[in-house]
C-alpha cells in the first residue's frame, strides 16, 4: 500500500490554444513578410545595377567612337566627360589587351586612372575574348580602394590583328549605399508590420478565446458555490460543452436526491419495526425483554450511524448549493420553540440577510436542529444564536444557553458518537456527535465553551458565501 | 380526553392503542390517511398522534388538510425520517410536536400530556387585521388562509401590534413587552424584529411613525374577515 505509485494526475496541461493560434499566425506572416522582403529587395539591387550597367554601356560608347589604331598604337582622345579627366573621380575606361598571366595591359586609359591600370576579373580574360562584342560585367577594387563596376568588351579593331578590350568602370559605392539603405527601410518597415500582425493576432486570440476563459471561471464559481448552473451566453461552439456540464450537474444532482430517498426509504422500513420491538419488550419485564430492549436500542442506533454515512457520502458528490443561514435559523427556530412550548423557551437569533452556508441545506438543518434542540432541553427561558461572516469564506456561528453548562472536561466526551450524558433527557443522544461529524466534513470546526448566558457555548466554524 | 390514533402498522397501533387506554384516554384508531382526515374532520378530538407514512393520503397532507380546514386541534406527528427537513415539513404543515420512531412508549405520553396542557391552557379569541389573523389558541397566524412562520419573539411582537392596531406603540413599549430582563435593550433589536415580522406578514401592514413608533394597520380596501 505505501509503495503504491502515486495517482497520475487527471488533467494535465499540454501547451495551449492561445500559443497554438499565435505560433501558426506568427509563423506564416514571419514568413511572408521574409520573401516579401527578398523580392522588393532583390528587385531593387537589379534596378539600380541596370542603371549602373547603362551608364557604363554610354562611356562605352563614347570610348569606341573615338578609339583609332595608329601604327602600333591605340590611340583614343580623351573623352569629354570632367570625371574621366580628375584623378580617382571615380568614372574610368581603358583600352586593353589581354597578358600572358590572365591580366591586363592598359593600351590607353582615362586621365581618371592616372596611372592605374583596371584589374581583369578574377577567373581571367577568356570570358571576355571568347564572346567578342559582348559586354562583360564584373566587381574589382579600382584606385583608392573603390569598389567598381566594370564593363569589358573585348573588339577588333581596324588595322590591328589582336583583339582589344574596352573597360568603362563606375564607382559603385553610391548605389551600393542606396540599396543597403533601401534594404534596411524595406526590412524595418516589414519588421514593424510583423510585430503589428502579431500583436493583432495576440489580441484576437485573446478575445476570441475569452468565452473559454468565461466558462473556466463560471464552472469555477460552481464549484466555489456560487451559483447552481451555468448560465449566459456562450458562442455556438461552446454553448453544448455548456449545455453538457449542466446536465452533468443535473444528473448529479438527481443521484443525490435518489440516493437520499433510498436511504430515507430504508431507514423508514426499519423504524417502525424497531418501534413495535420497542414497545413490545417495554411491557414484558423478563429477561428476553430486556436483551430485546438492548439490541433494539443498538439496531436503533446503528440505522442512525448509517443514515449519516450515506448522507455524508451523498455529500461529497456536490458542492454547490448554498444555504441563507437566516432561513434555516427561523425554521428552526420556530420549530424547536413549538416543540419546546411547555417550556416557554425563546430562541433569540441574529444573522445577516446576505450571509449564506455553502453546502446543503438539510444539513445546516441538521446542524442547527441538533445545536437547538440539546439548547431547549438544557436551557431554562432563552437561547441565544449569533451568526456572521469572519474571514472571506467563512462563517462563525455560536449557539448559547442559560442552562446548567458543562464542565470542561465532558466536552470532548459528548462529542464521541453515541454518547448521552443523561440517560433520561429525551432524544437519540447523538446531537453533538453528528453535529461534530458534519462540521467537520464540510471541513469546519466546533468548539464548546461556556455562554455569556451561563450555559453551554457552542461555536462552530463553517465555508460561507454572501448572496 | 379523546384521542385520535393515525397508525398503518398494525402491531405498533395495537401497543399504541393499548398504552393510551391504560393512561385513561379513550382512544380512535385510523388505519389509513382517508378514514384519518375523515374521523379528524368529523369528531372533536383533543389531541392527534399521526404517523407520516400513511397508506392513500400521507400525513403531512392530511395535516395540512385540517389546518386549511381551520381544524387547531392539537397534532404529535410519528415519523421514522429522524432528519431536520422532514419534522420542517411536519411543522410548516401544522405539527405542534414530533417523535421519532422507535421510541419509548412513556416519551410519547409524556409528550402528549404536555399538548394536551398546552392546548387548555389558552383559550383567547382569534385576532385579526385585514386579512391578517393570529390564533393565540394555536400560538399560529396566517395571511389569507396561508399560514406564516414565527419565532416566539416575533409572535409576541406581533401579537402586541395586534392587541393595540392602529395606536402608535413607541420602541421603548415593544422592548419592555417583548423582553422580560434587561439584557439587549438596544433599539437596534426592535428594528431586527420589525423587518422580519414586516417580511413575513407583507411589508405594508406595520407602518413606521418617524420619531414615535411602529403601527400596525389593515391595508387599504381591507375589511376584518
Amino acid at each position: 500500500m505505501t509503495d503504491a505509485p502515486a495517482p497520475e494526475p487527471a488533467v494535465v496541461t499540454r501547451g495551449s490554444l492561445a500559443g497554438r493560434l499565435i505560433w501558426l499566425a506568427a509563423a506564416w506572416s514571419i514568413l511572408a513578410l521574409v520573401l516579401t522582403g527578398l523580392v522588393l529587395t532583390t528587385a531593387f539591387r537589379d534596378a539600380a545595377t541596370r542603371r549602373l550597367e547603362s551608364s557604363l554601356a554610354a562611356t562605352d560608347i563614347e570610348v569606341v567612337a573615338v578609339t583609332r589604331v595608329q601604327g602600333d598604337y591605340v590611340v583614343t582622345p580623351p573623352v569629354q566627360d570632367a570625371r574621366t579627366l580628375r584623378a580617382y573621380s571615380g568614372k574610368y575606361w581603358s583600352v586593353v589587351e589581354a597578358d600572358a598571366d590572365g591580366g591586363f595591359r592598359a593600351l590607353t586609359r582615362s586621365e581618371s586612372l592616372f596611372d592605374f591600370g583596371l584589374p581583369a576579373p578574377a577567373d581571367g580574360p577568356g570570358m571576355i575574348l571568347a564572346a567578342p562584342g559582348e559586354p562583360y560585367f564584373y566587381d574589382a577594387v579600382g584606385p583608392d580602394d573603390q569598389p567598381l563596376r566594370i564593363m569589358a568588351v573585348a573588339r577588333t579593331l581596324p588595322n590591328r590583328r589582336a583583339p582589344v578590350i574596352f573597360l568603362s568602370a563606375l564607382d559603385r559605392s553610391d548605389i551600393d549605399q542606396d540599396i543597403s539603405n533601401f534594404a534596411f527601410l524595406t526590412w524595418t518597415a516589414l519588421a514593424m508590420l510583423g510585430g503589428g500582425l502579431i500583436a493583432a493576432v495576440l489580441i484576437q486570440v485573446r478575445v476570441g478565446l475569452r468565452p473559454l476563459y468565461d466558462l473556466g471561471a463560471a464552472v469555477a464559481e460552481v464549484r466555489l458555490g456560487k451559483r447552481q448552473r451555468l448560465l449566459g451566453r456562450y458562442p455556438s461552439e461552446i454553448a453544448p460543452l455548456a449545455e453538457e456540464l449542466n446536465a452533468l450537474l443535473d444528473h448529479n444532482q438527481e443521484v443525490v436526491e435518489r440516493q437520499r430517498t433510498h436511504v430515507g426509504n430504508l431507514a423508514h422500513a426499519l423504524k417502525t419495526p424497531l418501534a413495535v420491538m420497542l414497545a413490545e419488550a417495554e411491557n414484558s419485564k423478563g429477561k428476553l425483554g430486556q436483551t430485546v430492549r438492548r439490541q433494539a436500542a443498538l439496531m436503533k442506533a446503528q440505522v442512525e450511524h448509517h443514515l449519516q454515512r450515506a448522507r455524508a457520502a451523498a455529500r461529497a458528490q456536490q458542492t454547490h448549493e448554498t444555504t441563507s443561514v437566516a432561513e434555516v435559523l427561523d425554521e428552526m427556530a420556530s420549530l424547536l420553540e413549538r416543540a419546546f412550548q411547555g417550556k416557554d423557551i425563546e430562541i433569540d437569533w441574529r444573522s445577516p440577510d446576505e450571509l449564506a452556508f455553502r453546502g446543503e441545506r438539510q444539513d445546516l438543518q441538521e446542524i442547527l436542529g441538533n445545536l437547538l434542540e440539546n439548547a431547549c432541553k438544557w436551557g431554562r427561558a432563552r437561547i441565544r444564536v449569533d451568526a456572521w461572516t469572519s474571514n472571506p469564506g467563512r462563517m462563525i456561528l455560536i449557539v448559547q444557553d442559560d442552562g446548567p453548562g458543562l464542565p470542561a472536561d465532558q466536552h470532548q466526551v459528548v462529542l464521541k458518537r453515541g454518547t448521552r450524558l443523561d440517560e433520561q433527557a429525551p432524544g437519540t443522544g447523538l446531537g453533538l456527535s453528528i453535529v461534530d461529524e458534519l462540521v467537520k466534513s464540510y471541513g469546519g470546526r466546533l468548539e464548546l465553551g461556556t455562554a455569556e448566558l451561563g450555559g453551554l457555548k457552542v461555536e462552530i466554524e463553517l465555508p460561507a458565501v454572501e448572496i | 380526553m379523546r384521542i385520535l390514533l393515525v397508525e398503518d402498522d398494525p402491531d405498533l397501533s395495537r401497543q399504541l392503542k393499548a398504552a393510551l387506554s391504560d393512561a385513561g384516554y379513550a382512544v380512535d384508531h385510523a388505519g389509513d390517511g382517508e378514514e384519518a382526515h375523515f374521523l379528524g374532520d368529523t369528531e372533536p378530538y383533543d389531541a392527534v398522534v399521526l404517523d407520516l407514512g400513511l397508506p392513500k393520503i400521507d400525513g403531512v397532507s392530511v395535516l395540512e388538510r385540517w389546518r386549511r380546514e381551520g381544524r387547531a386541534t392539537p397534532v404529535l406527528i410519528l415519523t421514522a425520517r429522524s432528519a431536520w427537513s422532514d419534522k420542517v415539513t411536519g411543522f410548516d404543515a401544522g405539527a405542534d410536536d414530533y417523535l421519532t420512531k422507535p421510541f419509548h412508549t412513556e416519551e410519547l405520553l409524556a409528550r402528549l400530556r404536555a399538548l394536551l396542557r398546552r392546548s387548555a391552557g389558552h383559550a383567547t379569541a382569534t385576532l385579526s387585521c385585514g386579512a391578517l389573523r393570529l390564533d393565540p389558541r394555536a400560538a399560529r397566524a396566517n395571511v389569507d388562509g396561508e399560514p406564516i412562520r414565527l419565532t416566539s419573539l416575533e409572535y409576541r411582537l406581533l401579537h402586541y401590534l395586534m392587541m393595540h392596531q392602529g395606536r402608535v406603540i413607541s420602541r421603548t413599549e415593544l422592548v419592555e413587552h417583548l423582553y422580560d430582563q434587561d439584557f439587549d435593550r438596544d433599539s437596534n433589536t426592535i428594528e431586527v424584529f420589525i423587518g422580519r415580522v414586516r417580511k413575513k406578514v407583507g411589508p405594508d401592514r406595520i407602518e413606521t411613525v418617524r420619531g414615535l413608533g411602529y403601527r400596525l394597520t389593515a391595508l387599504e380596501g381591507e375589511t376584518d374577515a
